[in-house]
């Protein structure tokens, strides 16, 4: 078997989409190869960032695939882009990971993607697109102050000193910088609330 | 039903990255739950992780890493869990739980104070999260405090009041070191709400303190 030919460059969101439903109905393997290619090394260098060692986000990142085989039949584009949905799997592989390390019993129903499914917002394909493209867009508009507290809040479990240490703020004045960031997002993201 | 009072963005954040403790991620799920504003929020600070995700560099994978998923893919489930069944203790608290309970122990009413109770609400697998909820008769006026943790307060039944505003059901209170208040209950009914203590409470938190000797966190 030859290694994974790592991808660089994404597709299309519509593209990526095609593969997701060519693995949820057909459980095509060439297609979860390709999304395997694109994803993987993507979902282990977040991993990573986010503190796991390169052995364990090595674990984490096969887990996340398999959940993506396994749970590809819930994929639904009305709902999020796919790499919104990897994002989230990869996202409960790693609580579930740190959960079982920090307990060593595993609950049965402590499996995060069992938690109960929030009620549909009534959106449509349309929509989600519209909303990913307008959330690419304001994270690339935003300083790169705010760019990197935006990152750190979703890499760091302790966000408030690492945002300090990083920028080399004082602490005292990191919570007004978040708020002043996620505030900048919010007018980007053209919400009134 | 309006909701007026929302978690931070830098809390609906927080918890849609994963970094929130558990005891506030439940109190955050059950605003969740009622609140359609916070839920496009999550999705869209969701959507940020996906294009952060989109955004990273990539970190080379073992050579055979491709071959060993592939080989997996057949085997009927990828961690296998015991379908044992659990049943969690809830004691009847007078009115329909929020679903982000449904996984955790919800203990009876203990008297905290005249007109005062509080049941404890464990979480498994996360036995230092601190969880509980909180009734209080019509008109009782909680003693004055400050924060020196957050503490995330949803309305589940009555109404209560402070300095900065009034919160009805499906209202999140989130209170941190900025905030020195004394909760009121609206003198219309009992007021019963969900609350979840960051951090060691038991030294820094104001209500921790006043809980502490009674409640053990």
């Amino acid at each position: 078997m030859k290694p994974v030919e790592q991808q660089g460059t994404l597709p299309t969101p519509g593209e990526l989409c095609q593969l997701m439903q060519a693995v949820a109905a057909a459980h095509d393997r060439s297609a979860f190869a390709a999304l395997f290619g694109y994803f993987a090394p993507r979902v282990k260098a977040f991993l990573m960032r986010s503190g796991l060692s390169a052995n364990m986000a090595e674990e984490v990142t096969q887990e996340t695939m398999l959940a993506i085989w396994h749970k590809a039949s819930y994929f639904d584009p009305s709902r999020a882009g796919v790499s919104t949905w990897i994002y989230a799997i990869a996202r409960n592989q790693r609580i579930d990971r740190l959960r079982r390390e920090r307990t060593h019993t595993v609950d049965p129903h402590l499996d995060p993607s069992d938690e109960p499914e929030l009620p549909d917002s009534g959106e449509d394909v349309a929509l989600v697109a519209e909303r990913e493209a307008q959330v690419r867009t304001a994270l690339a508009a935003l300083s790169r102050e705010q760019a990197a507290i935006v990152h750190l809040s979703f890499f760091a479990e302790k966000p408030h000193s690492e945002i300090a240490r990083e920028l080399g703020v004082p602490l005292g004045t990191v919570k007004s910088r978040i708020r002043l960031a996620l505030n900048r997002l919010r007018a980007l993201l053209g919400d009134e609330t | 039903m309006t909701i007026n009072h929302h978690p931070s963005d830098e809390t609906l954040l927080r918890h849609t990255a994963g970094t929130l403790g558990a005891g506030p991620a439940v109190v955050i799920a059950a605003h969740l739950e009622g609140c359609e504003t916070c839920r496009r929020r999550v999705f869209e600070f969701e959507s940020l992780g996906g294009a952060i995700l989109e955004g990273m560099p990539l970190e080379p994978l073992r050579v055979d890493a491709l071959a060993r998923a592939l080989e997996r893919l057949d085997l009927p489930s990828l961690s296998p869990r015991p379908e044992t069944i659990v049943v969690r203790q809830h004691h009847p608290v007078g009115l329909e739980l929020p679903s982000s309970l449904h996984h955790c122990d919800v203990g009876p009413w203990r008297w905290l104070g005249p007109g005062f109770r509080w049941s404890k609400v464990s979480l498994p697998g996360n036995s230092d999260a601190k969880v509980l909820l909180l009734k209080g008769r019509a008109g009782l006026k909680l003693p004055a405090h400050g924060h020196d943790g957050t503490e995330f307060l949803q309305v589940l039944s009555g109404s209560l009041f402070d300095e900065r505003g009034r919160y009805y059901p499906g209202d999140l209170d989130e209170a941190d070191t900025d905030v020195d208040h004394q909760p009121v209950i609206s003198s219309d009914s009992e007021c019963i709400c969900l609350v979840a203590l960051e951090g060691d409470t038991r030294l820094h938190s104001a209500l921790g303190r006043l809980l502490w000797p009674i409640v053990g966190f």
